[in-house]
């Protein structure tokens, strides 16, 4: 559950996002603009986080009325092993010495459904949080080491955590729309395991934006799921992008590696934090996709 | 024989007027003068059926006062204020034990002492000790008695209790006369057990019951995602023996009016402190708490194709019907979570509160709430709303969507009139929505 420090809607002096380049912090950049609030992007060529002085610099560009949203991390199609972790938890560590030097008016971290443990549902902001994977257990990490900074240095933290995202700009390529599209585009091909029968809840990252916008503008504090509440199973998900994407496009089944697993969310808090607030259907968005790559592609 | 009650909330108030329609004198004190005065010229705080007409009837056999010294003249005094709980249902037993002391301080003599308050286990007896030091003969005259009274039908189950369970410092020994007297005036067993036994009797029933709510809520959300209808299935269980006719089968949004939850809190709360497991508990609360947001969740789905700000229609603000009251009432959960969307609410007894809610407004009557509405929930399902004219209510909204939880309306005849309306336990099928 989020509560928001501010009833009605007031933008921040300005909002730094750290990790602009990447997926989420370009889509973010491009929304906050959109809404026409003043917003400074740090990518790792700006600054890198992993770097030792890392948070002297960043306290350096932090002013104390800045609303800072860190999207920053290596995803996992750059690596899930340890050496990733260490990694993203070195960045975890010079943000949160950064905010203690230089505390900021509102922190928000986008986290991931991954914190949650496997095979619970429906997924909600309460739930038990036993990552399964070293992706999962970095971003609780994170978390908590965010938690424990900005209570420290008195700043006001919120965490999101998205389900699975997908857009035009994805750079990860994990299994999912992302892929179908791609594949789909370029080979006439989507491939599934098994029959792609495993339901999953697929958010837009301009949905993404759109909840952190209205989050900095509520100086909104707490965590909250960022999930429509409707879950598609892959094969739905296929066809769909099938259908999307034009003739002649075939669906294949390989066989599955691993047991058949769904992930539901219960919206309720989103619903009361944000009660005017939808989710796009998720055919809207893909189509919204597949035009963004053609035209990116023209 | 007097019989006195101290503590005037609504189980007080229910078992004073109750023990005085069966012909005893009763001397009804609270702390509160005003409360005091407003009972003697027959006005009662809140509604419960049927509760007035047993104080017309019984008015000249009542005192209510303010002075506990008046009763000094009773053989017995039941202690039966409400026990309060906070949010998370824990209780606050301060007002109980300041009740006792002071009664016991001022009113003077030997009377026994019956506390009918909801306490965890293990209260009657620090109780007793706190009072007398231990001394047996004193602290043998102190009874806990389980209360089982259901807001709305509390007067029927306090005229004719299935049971009297009754808590002793021992349970070999016979009752003081003056208790059993009044007790064996219902004509119903008197079950005696030690203090502890008792206690946690009451909390195993309730217990009992908020997991046969879990379980129906569990099953019921089930049949609206693969298309069975709970209204099917509840018949085949009732029918079992093994269940029973008056098993807690309907599905409701979650566990309400703070009894249930307080006692599995209390469970909660014994289970970490001793180290037994209490998963199942702790689901009974979780499941509550989702369920409590179905209506908020079905009112959105039925918004998700609106733009702008819609008005929604409430029909209901009481925690359930024939009672006007509203402590953890689904409707004002839900107006709460709606805001900042115009809410317009119609209740025949509850009033809602302008300051807590001021997105909302309280009108006079089922239709005019609708009127514009894009959406209508219905939360409270009084009797009235089953026969309201739905062509009539169709005319006045400006949508077609009903979330009506309990059922008030006949599904047919709302299809009848293309509502699209939403249901516990059973899953509609698509429609489109009105502009």
């Amino acid at each position: 559950m989020i509560e928001h420090l501010r009833a009605a809607p007031k933008a921040p002096a300005r909002v730094v996002v750290l990790g602009a380049s990447g997926f989420v912090g370009c889509d973010l950049l491009q929304h906050l603009r959109e809404l026409s609030l003043e917003v400074v992007g740090l990518s790792s060529c700006d600054l890198d986080l992993s770097r030792s002085d890392a948070a002297e610099r960043l306290a350096g560009m932090l002013e104390p009325r800045d609303a800072v949203v860190v999207t920053a991390a290596l995803t996992p199609d750059r690596g899930r092993d340890a050496r990733t972790l260490i990694h993203n938890l070195t960045m975890a560590e010079q943000i949160a010495a950064g905010v203690a030097l230089r505390p900021c008016a509102h922190l928000a971290y986008v986290s991931s459904d991954a914190v949650y443990a496997d095979g619970i549902n429906p997924v909600r902001e309460s739930s038990w949080r036993a990552p399964g994977s070293l992706h999962g257990i970095m971003h609780l990490a994170r978390e908590h080491v965010l938690t424990d900074a900005a209570r420290a240095a008195k700043v006001p933290l919120l965490i999101l955590r998205p389900s699975l995202l997908y857009g035009a700009r994805d750079t990860h390529n994990g299994y999912g729309p992302n892929r179908f599209v791609r594949t789909a585009m370029t080979d006439r091909v989507i491939k599934l395991f098994g029959r792609g029968e495993e339901k999953r809840d697929h958010v837009s990252v301009r949905d993404l934006s759109r909840v952190i916008g209205l989050s900095l503008l509520h100086a909104s504090v707490g965590a909250l799921n960022v999930a429509t509440g409707r879950s598609r199973s892959f094969f739905e998900v296929a066809h769909l992008v099938a259908r999307l994407a034009g003739d002649g496009v075939t669906i294949e089944c390989l066989p599955r590696a691993s047991a058949v697993t769904h992930r539901h969310f219960d919206t309720s808090a989103t619903l009361k934090a944000f009660p005017t607030f939808r989710y796009r259907p998720l055919d809207d968005g893909l189509s919204e996709v597949v035009k963004e790559i053609c035209a990116i592609r023209a | 024989m007097t019989v006195g009650f101290a503590g005037l909330s609504h189980l007080g108030l229910v078992s004073s007027i109750v023990t005085a329609s069966k012909g005893f004198e009763v001397v009804a004190y609270d702390g509160d003068p005003e409360l005091c005065r407003r009972l003697g010229g027959a006005q009662l705080p809140a509604f419960e059926p049927g509760l007035a007409e047993l104080l017309a009837a019984a008015r000249s056999r009542l005192t209510f006062t303010a002075d506990p010294a008046l009763l000094a003249s009773c053989g017995v005094v039941f202690f039966a204020l409400d026990t309060p709980t906070d949010e998370e249902g824990r209780s606050d037993l301060a007002p109980l034990r300041h009740l006792v002391a002071d009664v016991v301080g001022q009113a003077g003599g030997e009377p026994v002492l019956v506390v009918l308050s909801q306490v965890p286990p293990g209260f009657t007896r620090s109780l007793a000790d706190d009072l007398f030091d231990g001394r047996q003969p004193d602290s043998a005259r102190v009874f806990s008695q389980v209360e089982t009274l259901i807001i709305g039908r509390a007067v029927e189950r306090a005229l004719h209790p299935e049971r009297f369970i009754v808590g002793c410092r021992d349970s070999q020994a016979a009752l003081p006369p003056a208790y059993r007297k009044v007790l064996e005036a219902f004509g119903c067993p008197i079950l005696l057990m030690r203090y502890e036994s008792a206690e946690l009797a009451k909390i195993a029933v309730n217990v009992w019951l908020a997991t046969s709510v879990s379980v129906t809520n569990t099953l019921a959300e089930l049949c609206e995602a693969i298309g069975a209808d709970w209204s099917e299935v509840a018949p085949a269980l009732k029918l079992d023996r093994r269940i029973g006719p008056h098993a807690y089968a309907s599905p409701g949004l979650g566990i309400a009016g703070g009894n249930l939850e307080r006692d599995l809190t209390t469970v909660a709360t014994l289970a970490t402190e001793h180290g037994t497991d209490a998963s199942l508990v702790e689901a009974c609360l979780a499941n509550s708490q989702y369920r409590r947001d179905w209506a908020l969740r079905n009112v959105h789905s039925l918004l998700v194709e609106r733009n702008g700000q819609p008005l929604i229609a409430v029909w209901g603000l009481a925690y359930k019907p024939d009672t006007s009251w509203t402590r953890n009432s689904p409707a004002l959960a839900l107006i709460r979570s709606l805001a900042p969307l115009a809410i317009r609410a119609y209740d025949p007894q509850a009033r809602l509160d302008p300051a807590a809610f001021p997105h909302a407004a309280q009108v006079e009557s089922a239709l005019e709430a609708c009127r514009g509405a894009a959406v209508l929930a219905i939360m409270t399902p009084w009797a009235e709303f089953s026969t309201c004219d739905l062509r009539e209510v169709r005319k006045c909204m400006a949508g077609n969507g009903i979330v009506d939880p309990f059922a008030c309306l006949d599904p047919v005849s709302c299809s009848n009139v293309e509502f699209r309306h939403l249901r516990l336990g059973s899953r509609v099928a698509p429609a489109g929505l009105q502009p």
